[in-house]
């Protein structure tokens, strides 16, 4: 246990005094955690700018876009159309455009169709952005609907009140037509009972006979007597002329008489006039009874009568409850007629949200395929950069290349050099791959490669910076590879830049790997042309000709020191 | 004809005075060798010297063989180093190229036509006894084939002073033996040579001049011969038989003028005041005493026996 912690303590001393082992394992992890801690101590707030175009910023537009900038996102306004942000989208200035209707607003069967626009070749970001956009218009769906929904169980509750309150009518002209419906059985019932048979009696003709001899005897008597009256007539003191006038009339009624008694002369039924007095009796009879059925019809008549009155009423009643109840049945019918969404997939999601890919047609490959490429470019040219580098310190030839009549600038520049042939390469190889693959890519060649030349220098640069500051191959290597972690990392190939803070995202934009890996893609992707991409060109050759000053300063800073070691180990080594 | 001048030339590192106040003359054709202990700065003046580290103070100065003009090394140092060729210690070659690739690889450094790198390097490949082995990769080279490619690597351009820093390190009595001669007829070829080294054997053997460095400055700058003189005078190595002989031979040999006498075994190795003397002395003892030994040999004191007076603490 002893010789164990002996060993450990040796070796713990040995690598401390080692300063760039120390500096590596010590502060490499340290820096590393804190510029990633420093990244991405954020939860809050996004870095991501999405482009919004309406043809009107309607109320409900300007709320929900306010909702988007009140929440992670920065908004940016296009008033005039849709192509505008498209083409920011592909420069890299708006991470998603959305095409808004005028209105958010569902009011018919046809849902609302929210269109977002995305850079697919943004692969970590594109889902970042979907589904935190699509969040929001989800929540925005929701509450349509939930709104939707609402109206509508308010038109089903309004409905519901009339039609609770059309119960009562319709319950009160069923009562009055139940009551009408009583009324005219109560009245069918009394005027079944009306007898309106007719009567049966059988009447014996001859009576009239008889009626019509005794009329006869009657009628002669009648005659005697007109004689008489004549006979009276004439000695009676009156005038001639009213005696006329009545001797007239006594011959008129002897006329009559006579008349009378032929017709009853000439009757030879047998009733005679008691027989007339019979039937008469028995049509008085039935008279009577036929007067008295007509008596109890009459009533019964009249009974119906107050009865149809009250059916009526009541029918009148009823008819003006169905007026009402009408009435309402049409006002509610009228709500629910205004309910104009009643398909149940536009009430459940009033808004649809459709995705559209800036670089259609392009495969993952095209997507992902900048970032590789750069990724490959950049470690090959860093450690190469730095072996290369360490090769030549580390070489046993070192000590004489110092007598050799050749300035170290120009070491400097075959080091390059000779990491720029392996790249190329490197790059041949891979861009002959890729495009069988993506052969439409081989437009881009040329100004992707010039891209790569000015990443691959930058980047050979840095490693050969690191090369000349550290001592071995070991932890240069290491510096190399911890170098390119930290700019994949903050690179947003991995994690997205905008999951950043915002003023370490604006520090890294000028990350020499996010340059690098915005250009190829903008060439490869969207087919940018040199105008488009010069300045972020001339950044790239900016570092590259600083860090090559760079170089140049610390060689001749350093060089003393290394030859002191080259010597120490020359002399030193067994 | 001097080429290259040490002025009171000091050196520090680190605060630390490692030379101070070296003057020093290389004359054109020498071969000079630097010795010292260790950690005496022996391999700083060599660096000096040849232009690799610069002074603290003091000027090194180069003389032009075009003009005879002095020119400060330093100063000058990208013009003069195509005159200078410098192998050091360790191996100073590229191991993964081949023999011919090495020296054509400086020979096109140097700015040389190809043909005369080839015609160069072809000699030297001859002349080291490399040229068989000439398309071997240097790493696969024995320590003695590579002690020779890193020299004709210091040659292939053809400079005028050769700057060989411990060439006899790890190289058996063999190895040695043929660098030495290789570094004879490089400087038979009109090539200055200078050389720091502990193996002072070679160094005797090689060098016109030697340069004991000892505490911080050049303590002697002479030929062997002139090195010795303060220090031990020559030796006589007496071979006897062991027994009574050798002891009546001691008591006979301190009647002489001499100042000391180291019994050997086998060996009796006796410092004369006078040398002629003694000699004659013995001799007389000998014959009148009817004594005898084996051979006797008159012998100069090495550079590995006055070191220690030299180089060191010893008085």
């Amino acid at each position: 246990m002893n010789t164990l912690w002996l060993l450990t303590k040796k070796n713990l001393q040995l690598l401390l005094r080692a300063k760039s082992s120390a500096l590596i394992v010590v502060f490499a992890p340290l820096l590393t955690i804190l510029i990633l801690g420093l990244s991405f101590n954020n939860s809050a707030k996004y870095g991501i700018n999405i482009g919004v175009y309406a043809p009107v910023f309607s109320p409900d537009v300007e709320a929900f876009v306010s909702t988007l900038q009140e929440g992670e996102f920065k908004i940016v306004k296009y008033e005039a159309n849709i192509e505008e942000c498209i083409e920011d989208l592909k420069q890299g200035f708006v991470h998603s455009c959305i095409s808004l209707p005028e209105s958010l607003s569902v009011e018919s069967n046809r849902p609302k169709e929210i269109t977002f626009y995305v850079d697919p070749s943004r692969v970590n970001l594109v889902w970042m952005v979907e589904e935190t956009v699509k969040n929001k218009f989800n929540l925005k769906s929701q509450q349509l609907s939930e709104e939707l929904a609402q109206d509508m169980l308010s038109r089903l509750q309004q409905t519901k009140t009339g039609l609770a309150e059309e119960k009562a009518t319709v319950a009160s002209a069923k009562d009055k037509s139940s009551t009408a419906a009583g009324s005219t059985n109560a009245i069918k019932s009394g005027l079944s009972s009306v007898d309106v048979a007719p009567p049966t009696t059988t009447y014996d003709l001859t009576a009239l006979t008889t009626f019509k001899e005794n009329l006869a005897g009657r009628l002669t008597e009648g005659k005697s007597k007109i004689s008489a009256a004549r006979g009276a007539l004439s000695d009676s003191n009156v005038s001639s002329t009213a005696k006329t006038k009545i001797s007239s009339f006594l011959t008129q009624a002897e006329a009559e008489l006579i008349a009378a008694e032929e017709s009853f002369a000439n009757n030879t039924g047998e009733g005679s006039f008691a027989a007339v007095s019979t039937l008469v009796e028995s049509l008085n009879t039935d008279l009577t009874s036929a007067k008295a059925k007509l008596a109890a019809a009459g009533e019964k008549v009249a009974s119906a009568g107050t009865g149809l009155d009250g059916v009526q009423t009541s029918l009148q009643e009823t008819l003006k409850l169905l007026e009402s109840a009408q009435n309402n049945a049409n006002s509610m019918l009228s709500t629910l007629e205004a309910q104009k969404v009643t398909d149940a997939t536009v009430l459940s999601s009033p808004l649809i949200t459709k995705v559209e890919r800036v670089a259609a047609g392009k495969t993952y490959l095209n997507y992902l395929f900048s970032g590789l490429l750069v990724l490959v470019i950049m470690f090959s040219s860093l450690l190469l950069g730095t072996t290369l580098v360490m090769m030549e310190k580390n070489s046993p030839a070192f000590l004489r290349n110092f007598f050799v009549p050749i300035q170290k600038v120009t070491f400097i520049l075959s080091t390059y050099l000779t990491t720029l042939v392996l790249i190329v390469v490197q790059l041949a190889i891979i861009l002959g791959i890729a495009l069988i693959f993506l052969p439409q890519s081989y437009v881009a060649l040329p100004l992707s490669g010039l891209i790569l030349f000015f990443a691959a220098s930058v980047f050979t640069f840095i490693g050969m910076l690191i090369g000349y500051v550290f001592v071995s191959e070991e932890t240069g290597v290491l510096a190399s590879i911890s170098a390119g972690s930290m700019m994949l990392f903050v690179s947003g190939l991995i994690l997205p830049l905008e999951s950043m803070s915002a003023s370490l995202r604006n520090v890294i934009a000028f990350n020499p790997f996010v340059i690098a890996e915005r250009l190829i893609r903008e060439v490869v992707i969207f087919d940018a042309s040199i105008k488009v991409l010069w300045q972020d060109l001339l950044i790239l050759f900016g570092y590259a000709a600083v860090l090559f000053l760079l170089i140049l300063i610390v060689e001749s800073v350093l060089h003393d020191r290394l030859k002191d070691r080259i010597l120490h180990r020359h002399q030193k080594q067994p | 004809m001097e080429v290259i001048q040490l002025k009171e030339v000091s050196k520090e590192y680190n605060k630390a005075t490692i030379l101070e106040h070296v003057n020093l003359l290389v004359e054109q054709g020498d071969i000079i060798g630097i010795i010292g202990q260790s950690g005496s700065g022996k391999t700083t003046l060599l660096n000096l010297i040849a232009g690799f580290v610069a002074p603290s103070s003091g000027e090194v100065v180069y003389f032009s063989k075009i003009d005879r003009q002095p020119k400060n090394l330093n100063q000058n140092f990208s013009k003069i180093k195509k005159h200078l060729g410098f192998t050091p210690q360790r191996s100073s070659f590229y191991p993964k190229l081949s023999i011919k690739e090495n020296l054509i690889h400086f020979g096109q450094l140097y700015g040389l036509e190809r043909s005369m790198i080839l015609e160069n390097a072809k000699n030297l490949l001859q002349f080291t006894g490399l040229y068989e082995h000439r398309d071997k990769l240097a790493e696969q080279l024995s320590g003695g084939m590579q002690r020779r490619l890193d020299i004709s690597c210091s040659l292939v351009h053809k400079p005028k002073i050769l700057f060989l820093d411990e060439p006899m390190a790890d190289l058996d009595p063999i190895m040695q033996e043929g660098i030495i001669q290789l570094i004879q007829e490089v400087n038979k070829q009109g090539v200055t040579v200078i050389i720091a080294s502990h193996h002072l054997e070679s160094v005797e053997r090689l060098c016109s001049q030697i340069v004991v460095v000892r505490n911080r400055t050049i303590k002697n700058y002479a030929e062997v011969d002139e090195l010795r003189k303060p220090f031990l005078k020559d030796n006589l190595v007496i071979n006897i038989k062991a027994g009574k002989e050798k002891d009546l031979l001691i008591t006979a040999l301190r009647q002489l003028p001499i100042s000391k006498i180291v019994d050997q075994g086998h060996q009796l190795v006796v410092y004369p005041e006078d040398t002629e003397g003694t000699v004659l002395g013995l001799l007389k003892i000998v014959k009148k005493e009817d004594l005898s030994f084996q051979n006797m040999d008159l012998r100069k004191p090495s550079l590995n026996e006055i070191f220690p007076f030299v180089a060191g603490n010893k008085l």
